[in-house]
Parts: structure tokens; sequence; C-alpha cells
């Protein structure tokens, strides 16, 4: 079985190893076994609510029962910007207009700010290579709505995702090419390994400071502005659906979108709901059909989720029945309340 | 006769084929002959000491060969004292973006705008007939202003400042302008210029963008021209440098062109021009010098032969006084060419 739980102590090798396979642009996985081990106590820390609120960094790991270790990673910050200095560039216009001369010229330009301190971001989402396969994905970044469903407390009004930007075929990124590299005389692959150690407002630091007009840029950077990756654009679309888009602020080295939603209007916290356990026999189930929900548990400490399929669901009762290997995956027991929601939306 | 004298509204032809044929482009006056008519007026109104001026005043000088009634070239200072309107420059600086955990340092060159130069005198509208660039008359027509700033250093500030034509191709096109204005105005830059004659330049400034902009964002192209004369301007350069001016960390907003500073008391003619009294002559030998009276509105600056001898007195020749409004007993200014 997979199931969704907190990550611990015991999973650092496996996120070591995550770290190394991740690639470039994947900011939020630094290849750094110090870093990550201090990722994991401080993830630790958070779900036993042993420090501050607004250091809250909870990180969920999917676990194959059968493999007996963990296959893939998703994250939720509840403040970012805290710790290191959190950068992003605004896209916003500039009119210049004189009616005494006939001009009236519109230009778009991207301005360094840190707009983005405090709110509350998804990051880190990374499913090993050959686990890349039915709902995995899809565990990963759903369980992180109902723990958000369930925890609104803990996190700002705001959340956001920054999508990976985009690169060419050869990892080549035009944005960072047109812009940064003008800065910080290296390419953007050993920028982002210095970004991946967890120098990113080091990095940042090296910036231009000041406001970039678009047309400054090559052709080609303007048009990675606030465009990802092709392999994020599943992770992109899934979150459109959640209610998530773009809030005109990208990634300042390689131009990708941030996406942002009012906690309260991530379609996942609207449209969950409770429903109690009941017990029932084994359950016939397959974990890629399209149509299996994400359940969970109400604990913040020992926050549990896993898959079920429709039929386990019962619309009238508000109940689902789960079979003990799913009640003690969950940690829960007949009548404990659970909370619910689909895979996709219909 | 080579005479320098302030130009009047019969000078308005001359001056507009002199701006038209001038090698290099003058972007402060205006070739629409109405226009560049009332900015005549103003230079009259300016060497009358109107007091509506209040601190504009433009100052039109002509050089005209009083043998033949031609005009040979003329040039300007615009006073600027009012500090009503802002004079925009930009000034190249250099910032280090450096990290000392990463052990880099990059240079970062940089333009900031700047009103720093607002209330600097400016030297400007410095055209000369085609042929005697780089010649005496040329020399005369650009130091005779510096003699009259120097007869009347009230009405000028200390620093003085000369904006130099940027380099720009044959069809009037200025890759600087292309690289950073053109972007905010739409337009090309012989229409802007336009503009700035004909209008106000504080009125296009003020459409530049108001941020600092990175020199290595701009095209190369544009990069390359930074703080450089075009060729068609060298003459004037060489002569600016010679008397004593300064290349500076600013340029112009538009073209990129560099522009050049002084205290005017370093200027060659601040330091050399000396004062006598007027004792009219026949002399026709001696060496070539610039001889100036002490009146604004009928300020004259002229070549003269003449022997500078011990004493107060200077001996020049009598229809050479007469032509430049002096006569026996007269403060006059004078300094070799």
């Amino acid at each position: 079985m997979k199931v969704i739980r907190p990550i611990e102590a015991s999973d650092l090798d496996s996120l070591v190893g995550f770290a190394q396979n991740s690639g470039v642009g994947v900011t939020t996985l630094p290849d750094n076994p110090e870093l990550l081990e201090q990722r994991i106590y401080s993830s630790v820390r958070s779900f036993r609510s042993s420090q501050p609120k607004e250091r809250g960094n909870y990180v969920f790991a999917l676990e194959d029962t059968e493999l007996g270790k963990i296959v893939g990673v998703s994250a939720i910050e509840a403040c970012i910007g805290l710790e290191t200095v959190w950068y992003n560039y605004r896209i916003s216009k500039v009119v210049h207009a004189s009616k005494e001369i006939g001009v009236h010229t519109t230009n778009e330009m991207l301005s360094l700010t840190n707009d983005l301190t405090g709110v509350s971001e998804l990051c880190t989402l990374f499913l090993d290579e050959p686990h890349r396969t039915g709902n995995n994905g899809r565990m990963l970044s759903k369980c992180r709505m109902l723990f958000l469903a369930q925890n609104q407390a803990l996190f700002g009004p705001k959340v956001i995702a920054e999508m990976r930007g985009y690169s060419d075929e050869n990892g080549v990124s035009p944005f960072w090419e047109s812009l940064g590299r003008k800065f910080f005389q290296m390419d953007f692959s050993h920028a982002d390994y210095q970004i991946g150690l967890g120098n990113k407002s080091l990095v940042a630091e090296l910036m231009p400071k000041y406001p970039i007009y678009l047309f400054f840029l090559s052709p080609e950077a303007r048009a990675a502005i606030g465009k990802t990756h092709d392999n994020t654009r599943p992770a992109l679309e899934m979150l459109k659906k959640e209610g998530f888009h773009f809030n005109g602020y990208v990634d300042i080295f390689d131009g990708g979108p941030v996406i942002e939603s009012f906690v309260e209007d991530v379609r996942g916290v609207r449209e969950s709901r409770l429903v109690s356990a009941k017990k029932s026999g084994a359950v016939t189930m397959t974990d890629d059909e399209r149509s299996n929900l994400i359940i969970s548990n109400l604990s913040l400490e020992h926050f549990r989720a896993i898959q079920i399929s429709p039929k386990q669901v019962s619309q009238q009762e508000q109940s689902v029945s789960l079979s003990s290997e799913q009640l003690d995956a969950l940690r829960v027991a007949e009548g404990d309340q659970l909370r619910l929601i689909p895979m996709r939306y219909q | 006769m080579l005479v320098v004298r302030p130009s009047t509204l019969d000078d308005v032809s001359g001056i507009e084929s002199l701006i038209r044929d001038n090698e290099a482009r003058i972007s402060s006056l205006p070739r629409k002959r109405v226009k560049l008519s009332e900015r005549v007026e103003r230079s009259i109104r300016s060497f009358n000491r109107d007091p509506d001026l209040a601190g504009s005043d433009f100052f039109l000088f002509v050089l005209e060969d009083t043998s033949t009634g031609e005009l040979l070239g003329c040039s300007g200072i615009a006073r600027n004292s009012d500090r009503k309107r802002p004079f925009y420059n930009y000034r190249l600086d250099e910032l280090i973006h450096a990290s000392e955990s990463f052990d880099v340092h990059t240079p970062v060159p940089i333009l900031h705008l700047t009103h720093e130069l607002t209330g600097s005198s400016v030297l400007c509208s410095f055209a000369i007939k085609a042929g005697l660039s780089g010649g005496i008359e040329s020399e005369l027509m650009s130091r005779a202003r510096l003699m009259f700033i120097r007869q009347f250093p009230e009405l000028f500030s200390e620093q003085l400042v000369v904006e130099l034509q940027g380099v720009y191709g044959d069809e009037g096109q200025s890759a600087f302008w292309d690289g950073l204005g053109r972007n905010f105005f739409d337009m090309d830059f012989a229409s802007a210029e336009y503009h700035v004659a004909t209008k106000s330049r504080t009125l296009l400034a003020e459409l530049m963008p108001p941020h600092p902009i990175y020199v290595s964002m701009l095209s190369e192209h544009a990069q390359s021209v930074i703080g450089k004369t075009d060729e068609r301007a060298q003459a004037s350069y060489q002569l600016l440098m010679k008397e004593g001016f300064k290349a500076s960390s600013y340029i112009d907003i538009f073209d990129g062109g560099p522009v050049l500073c002084v205290q005017r008391e370093q200027l060659r003619t601040f330091v050399h021009a000396q004062q006598k009294t007027l004792r009219c002559g026949d002399v026709n030998t001696g060496v070539r010098h610039m001889v100036a009276n002490a009146s604004i509105e009928s300020f004259r600056c002229g070549v003269a032969q003449l022997t500078d001898g011990m004493g107060h007195v200077l001996r020049i020749d009598a229809s050479v006084a007469q032509t430049l409004n002096l006569k026996d007993g007269d403060e006059v200014s004078y300094t070799l060419l």
C-alpha cells in the first residue's frame, strides 16, 4: 500500500538520493545532506508543534509499505522568506505619455521584490523516477490540500507555488542567458547548483536590484517569462484545477511563474468533506484508477493519507468503508472522522 | 575682419543655412525659420537683460566677416540659472556585485538618471561654415563665448557644460536611442531631435525611464557608443579639450554622447586673458589676438593684430577698434588666439 505520512529521520538516505536525481531547476531539494537533515528535523518539529507556527515546514513522504521505503516527497512551508530572503520579479506595466508630443507607449518591466515574504508555499514535489505512475504524483500533491483544509490556522491567508521555468532540451534557460548571466558570469546549471546547495538568496544578491525593461531581453527570454518547464506542466495543470492562478511574479533566475490562491479558495480545501470511518472486509481496488479518492485522518502529528476507491464511499451515510489494513494505515478506528477529496475533479 | 557679435533678426536666414550645412548636428536650434526667429528673439532679449527671462537666458552669437558681410558661424550659451527646468543626464557609474561566499565580484556599469548639472550654464548651438572647421574662425567662434562669460561672470555658473554630438549613422539614426529611448517614444531619433529643438529638452527627458539602466542590458551597438563623440564633432571636441574642458561621467540621455565639464577658472581663456585700457592708433603689425569689448548688448569680439607690451595701455588700430565698438580709453579684454 502507498501511504502519505510525515517525513522521519530514517528517511534521510532516500531524500539524499532524490536530491541527487532531481536535476537542474528543482531548487527546494538541495543536494546537500546537511541541509536535508535539517529540513527533516524542522519538519518533525513542525508536525509535533514544537516550533513557532511561522517556522512551520511540513514535509510529506509517500511510503510504499511493500518496499518499506519512501518513493517521493512534497512539502508546505508556512511562511516563506523569514530565514532567508525571498526574491521574485514582479511584472509591471509602465506608460510613458505626453499629449504635447503625441507619445503614449506601454512597456513592461521586471522589478525585484520581496512581496511574497510571509505567504505559505507548496514546494518540493518530487517523485522517484520508477514510481512516476498511477496516482502517486497526485497523492503527493493532493495530500497537501487535505492538510491545508484541516490545519488552516497554521498557514497564511495565501498559498503560492513556484513552477520550474522553461529551459530547452539542452537545459539552457533563455531567461537566464539574457539576464542573470550578464551579472553572474557562470552558466545556469552552475548558478543552479549553488542555489541547489541552499544558497538561493546569496545568489539573488548578485542579481540586478533595479528594474529591467522587458525590451532589453532577447525574444526567447521574453517568451520564457511565466512559462513552465515541460516536465512541470502536469503539476501546473493540477494546481490550476485547484484554483491556483499566475499572480504576475516570476522566478528571478529562470522566469518560471508563481501561482497562488487564497487557502480558503483552494478547491480541495473548499470541497473536502468530513466522513466517518466504517470497518469493512477486504477491499479490492487498483491504485491507478482515475476515479479514486484521497482520504486523510485529522491528526497533525500523525497525519496519514491513502487512496480509496469510490465504491467505498457512502453518500447517504457520510461514511467510508475501510478494510482493517486501511484503518491501520490511517491510524484510525471505526467511528473516527476523516477528510476526503477526489483525486480528480469531474 | 572676423567679428563675433550678438545675433539679430537679420541673421536668421544666415543661421538657418549654417545649421543646415553644419557637419555635426545641432539639436539646440530649430531648423524651422519661425521657431529659429523665436530663438533669436530670446537671444536679443537676453543681451538686453530682459528681467522677464529670469535666468532662462539664451545668448546666441554669430561670426561675421565684416569685409563681405557673410555669416561664418554661430554659437550660444544657455544660462540655465533659473533651475526651473531640470537638466537631465545619465551618469555612468559602476556597481560591484560581490559575494564573499562565492568569491565573485563582477563590476556592473550602470546609468543613473541625474539632475546634477541643473543650473550649469551650457555652451551650445555651435555651427561653422563648411571648410572652416578646425581653423581660426572655428576657434574664435567657440572661444568668444568664453570671453563673454569671463567679462560677465555674474551671469553664468562656475561650472560650464558642453554636450557633444553622440555617434549617429548616415540616416541620422542613433544606436543608443534605438536601444533605449526609442522604446518609450515610439519614434526615430530625428523626430525626437525635432521635438527637443522645437519644444523642450526637459519635456522629452521627462518621458525617459526614471530607473537606473544596466549597461550590459543594452545592445552591444548601443553600449559601444556610450560617451563617444561622433567623428563629425571631433574638431569641436579637440578645441574644447584644448581649452581645458574635461570628459565627465555624464552622457546625453538621448544619444549617449559625452558631456564635457569644466570649472571656468581653469579655462585657457580665463587664465590667460587680460584687461587693459585702449589707445587707438595705427597698428598693422603684431600677433593675432582675440579682442573683446566690455559691453553686453553690443558685445563684440574680433581678431586683431597687436603687440602686447608693459604698462596698462594696449594699442589697437583705430578701424579695428571701431568695428569692435571700442573707443579710446575703454577697457578691453584680449588673449592670444
